[in-house]
């Protein structure tokens, strides 16, 4: 087996025991918490009668932890499951959500992470001029706004307030799909664009100016090749490497950070169906929604991982 | 709101009224401003005083220039959640009740000054021991799939509230009557023979979820949701949103809109973006914060409504200390309520002098006004036994009203002032109902929308009776009196309405007396709208948490 193979398998094989343990916590969690879904469903008229005859109903009567390996069984099969609450399968509750979800954080990862590469690198060659000096004011400037005042700021300006050219909430039509809404995309995406383009503008930043300064980097010119060349075959491929796995804790981040987002919004995406969960203690959507999130961590990790080794020249001779 | 002045002339009492309320606040002073230099901004002067338009069968808006036809209506409100259903007999919360009232009508209703109308009734009739109580359909309606409202419909749908498996809290109110006593007469007529009188079965029959459903009915999703009222549901996706298009064979007045989306917003400022950003044009309850950027941006009104509804807290008198009337006393007079309507609730809100049901034609008018004395608090608690040592927990929740536990918080640090130390215990919503929790604290918050007297105390005042196993008991205060209930028991079975209405008033004086509720406001809400939008009136009435708005009589001017 070749030697990248068997590194991607170990960390498959580690990623599952995280998910795994993931469950058992979320799971502990919200057994837990004050409450159950029984009188969550059942609000005020809660009488002891009515809560006994649901939780039966749901099957909640039985001990914890044959309700966790009943659920953990039918993941392995490769059903979620049912929400509690609304009673019907999960992927049908949520497929429409996770797609809103996955639409933002891909149109946010598509604009960000080629712009700030750009932007990034842009101002490392061009260290202590105007532009370097712009960006690096405004990096840390948003950098250091929580995405949520981002949010408010763009309503304010662009919504509300001053020009009404974006919808101020995204009324997303469950009716149709999201690529034909793109509208409701706007300022959601671009409030994630902004909160997490300053990080990795910064990091490439630092890294193209540390990679302009090497050894290396002073060979080629010294050797006579054309700046063009000694940018693209030398320095950007060298600078990227630290960012990458920047970028992959940052598209991690989008995956959990659009909850604040989506909330600010009202858009319709698996934060929103998270918090509704939450308030509803409807445990198998918690579970599926956590899942969902935790496994994008360790993918976009194990993805940046990989990545890393194949661009690295030593990593990737050190492998064989 | 000019365009209104055709079919509702303005009510200059209704002005009156404003200029000598003891408490006006700077909302009214602008308003009344605004009434008196510009008749265009009478509109929300007006229906803030309880409504100037008629609605329902008795007026038709179309006098005059009349209102225009089409356009969609996009209207925000809370948020619900994925749990909620359109089933006709199941809402309670602020989303459902409004997304309900769209959907079906009850036999009668509250009109927007709680006045007790007939909606899919034509006639009501009790029998003279109120014990036979008789209703005769109006003719030719029909319900959204074409079918006709007839007893047999009557007769499903109160037999489906009864059945312990729908869990309805219509149930509540109908502990005197048994499935088999409903009894279908001729095809528009039925009659409900009860177990025990009541003199108030009129009040149930436009309880808002006992509406009239189809036989067989039994909605999934938004198949199946078919009932009478203004809108015909087309999409609905739970705790997102719902689209209607308009039931051209409504039979009372409108719509006009062709179309009505309501959407739901978990977070009440998203909602006030919505509205100033224009892509909803009405947003129903705005908090206190919310209320004046409404007010100062142009092209905005707001609706303000004056309701019964009411978030008390709540003294267990069966329980320690509140088992001495003296401490129950003491802590009403601990309360300045003025202060806690400005501090928690922004000045949204109209004193309450610890009775309730203020619209009931028997409500005591004429008891002093309680106001904070911590003298007499004090010199209560001591003669109770507790000199500057009482100490209690006040269990609040944000499931009892948003603003609330900001209101356990006020009164906490009014009663230092007679030396008694509240512990405010802020309960997770979710948890807030168990039992073990709402039922069994001594000393904790609850709501309540806007009701009549007697019917009030059928739900939160008196165990739960009679046949219907289903039906919930909320007896916060855990009230027992032998005087109050020799006159409650006379009051429901009297008929005669002055009579019985001199009874509520006995009843509301041993409230005022010696209850276990301490009621220092009822709810105002505030309501804001895109200006475009013409035929918004006031609703004293507010179900539960929810705002009531028409929007079959709202239009696009």
């Amino acid at each position: 087996m070749p030697p990248l193979a068997k590194i991607i398998l170990r960390r498959l094989a580690l990623g599952l025991l995280t998910l795994l343990l993931v469950s058992v916590l979320v799971f502990a969690a919200t057994q837990a918490l004050p409450g159950d879904t029984a009188s969550a469903i059942l609000g005020r008229s809660a009488t002891p009668e009515r809560v006994k005859a649901v939780r039966e109903r749901l099957g909640l009567d039985r001990p914890a932890t044959s309700q966790y390996f009943t659920w953990l069984g039918g993941i392995v099969r490769g059903d979620v499951g049912d929400s509690l609450v609304a009673e019907q399968p999960i992927s049908q509750l949520l497929g429409g959500r996770v797609v809103n979800s996955a639409a933002l954080v891909l149109v946010a990862a598509l604009i960000s992470i080629p712009l700030s590469i750009l932007i990034g690198s842009l101002s490392g060659l061009l260290r202590d001029r105007w532009f370097d000096s712009a960006t690096s004011l405004g990096s840390l400037a948003l950098a250091a706004l929580p995405e949520f005042v981002i949010g408010i700021l763009l309503i304010m300006l662009l919504a509300t307030q001053v020009v009404h050219v974006f919808p101020a909430v995204s009324r997303v039509n469950p009716n149709e799909p999201i690529w034909s809404q793109m509208n409701m995309l706007v300022l959601p995406a671009l409030t994630l664009v902004l909160a997490v383009a300053p990080y990795i503008v910064r990091i490439l930043r630092a890294s193209m100016i540390e990679v302009l300064e090497s050894e290396y980097v002073q060979m080629a010119r010294l050797k006579g090749m054309p700046e063009r060349i000694v940018l693209q075959r030398h320095a950007l491929p060298n600078a990227v490497i630290p960012a990458i796995q920047v970028i992959a804790l940052n598209l991690a981040w989008l995956a959990g950070g659009v909850v604040v987002v989506e909330y600010l919004f009202n858009y319709p995406g698996i934060g929103s169906g998270l918090i509704d969960a939450v308030a509803n203690r409807d445990v198998p959507v918690i579970q599926a929604i956590v899942l969902l999130i935790a496994s994008l961590y360790v993918g976009f990790n194990l993805i940046a991982d990989i990545l890393t080794i194949l661009v690295s020249p030593r990593l990737r001779t050190g492998l064989q | 709101m000019s365009d209104q002045e055709g079919k509702s002339p303005f009510d200059f009492g209704q002005l009156r009224e404003i200029a000598s309320s003891k408490r006006v606040t700077r909302r009214r002073v602008l308003q009344g401003a605004a009434a008196a230099g510009a008749l265009a901004a009478l509109g929300p002067v007006a229906s803030a005083c309880g409504g100037t338009s008629d609605s329902g069968t008795s007026a038709s808006p179309s006098a005059a220039s009349g209102p225009k036809k089409g356009g969609i209506i996009r209207a925000g409100m809370g948020g619900g959640s994925a749990k909620d259903t359109l089933d006709a007999h199941t809402a309670t919360n602020e989303t459902q009740i409004t997304l309900q009232f769209q959907l079906y009508d009850s036999l009668m209703g509250f009109d927007e000054q709680s006045k007790l109308v007939m909606l899919l009734a034509d006639t009501y009739e009790a029998s003279d021991d109120a014990t036979e109580h008789t209703v005769k359909l109006k003719s030719g309606l029909t319900f959204h799939d074409g079918s006709p409202v007839n007893a047999d419909s009557v007769v499903f749908s109160f037999q489906r509230i009864l059945d312990p498996k729908t869990a309805s809290e219509g149930a509540a109110g109908l502990a005197n009557l048994k499935p088999g006593n409903i009894k279908k007469v001729d095809d528009l007529t039925v009659t409900f023979v009860l177990d025990a009188p009541s003199a108030i079965f009129d009040e149930q029959l436009a309880y808002y979820n006992n509406a009239i459903v189809p036989v067989g009915y039994d909605p999934k999703g938004m198949d199946g949701a078919i009932g009478t009222g203004p809108w015909k549901v087309t999409s609905y996706a739970a705790g997102q949103q719902a689209e209607f298009a308009a039931n051209p064979d409504y039979w009372g007045t409108g719509p006009f809109a062709d179309q009505l989306t309501l959407i739901e917003f978990p977070d009440p400022t998203a909602k006030l973006n919505a509205l100033l950003g224009g892509t909803i044009d009405y947003a129903n309850i705005l908090d206190s914060a919310q209320v004046s950027t409404v007010e100062n941006t142009p092209g905005f009104k707001l609706v303000e409504s004056k309701t019964g509804g009411w978030d008390p807290f709540t003294m267990r008198i069966d329980k320690k200390p509140f088992d001495d009337v003296r401490v129950r006393q003491a802590m009403r007079l601990i309360v300045d309520r003025q202060q806690m309507i400005d501090q928690a609730y922004g000045g949204n809100g109209w004193v309450g002098n610890d009775v309730y049901a203020p619209f009931d034609p028997g409500y005591p008018q004429d008891l002093a006004p309680r106001v904070q004395d911590l003298e007499q608090a004090k010199s209560l608690l001591k003669a109770a036994g507790y000199d500057n040592n009482l100490t209690v927990e006040l269990n609040c929740s944000a499931a009892t009203g948003a603003a609330d536990v900001q209101a356990a918080q006020v009164f906490s640090q009014q009663a230092k002032g007679a030396g008694v130390t509240i512990k405010v215990n802020k309960v997770d919503p979710s948890a807030f109902w168990n039992s073990g929790n709402y039922l069994s604290y001594p000393f904790a918050m609850t709501f309540w929308g806007t009701r009549n007297y007697l019917a009030q105390a059928q739900r939160g005042s008196l165990p739960a009776v009679g046949t219907s196993p289903s039906a919930p008991y909320w007896g916060e205060t855990a009230w027992k009196d032998a005087e109050w209930q020799k006159i409650f028991d006379e009051a429901i079975v009297t008929t005669d309405a002055a009579k019985r209405n001199e009874l509520v008033s006995q009843l509301g004086r041993i409230d005022y007396d010696r209850g276990g509720y301490i009621i220092y406001q009822f709810n105002v809400m505030l309501d804001g709208y895109s200006d475009k939008l013409a035929g918004v009136v006031a609703d004293a009435w507010g179900a539960e948490s929810a705002s009531k708005a028409r929007y079959n009589l709202m239009y696009f001017a």
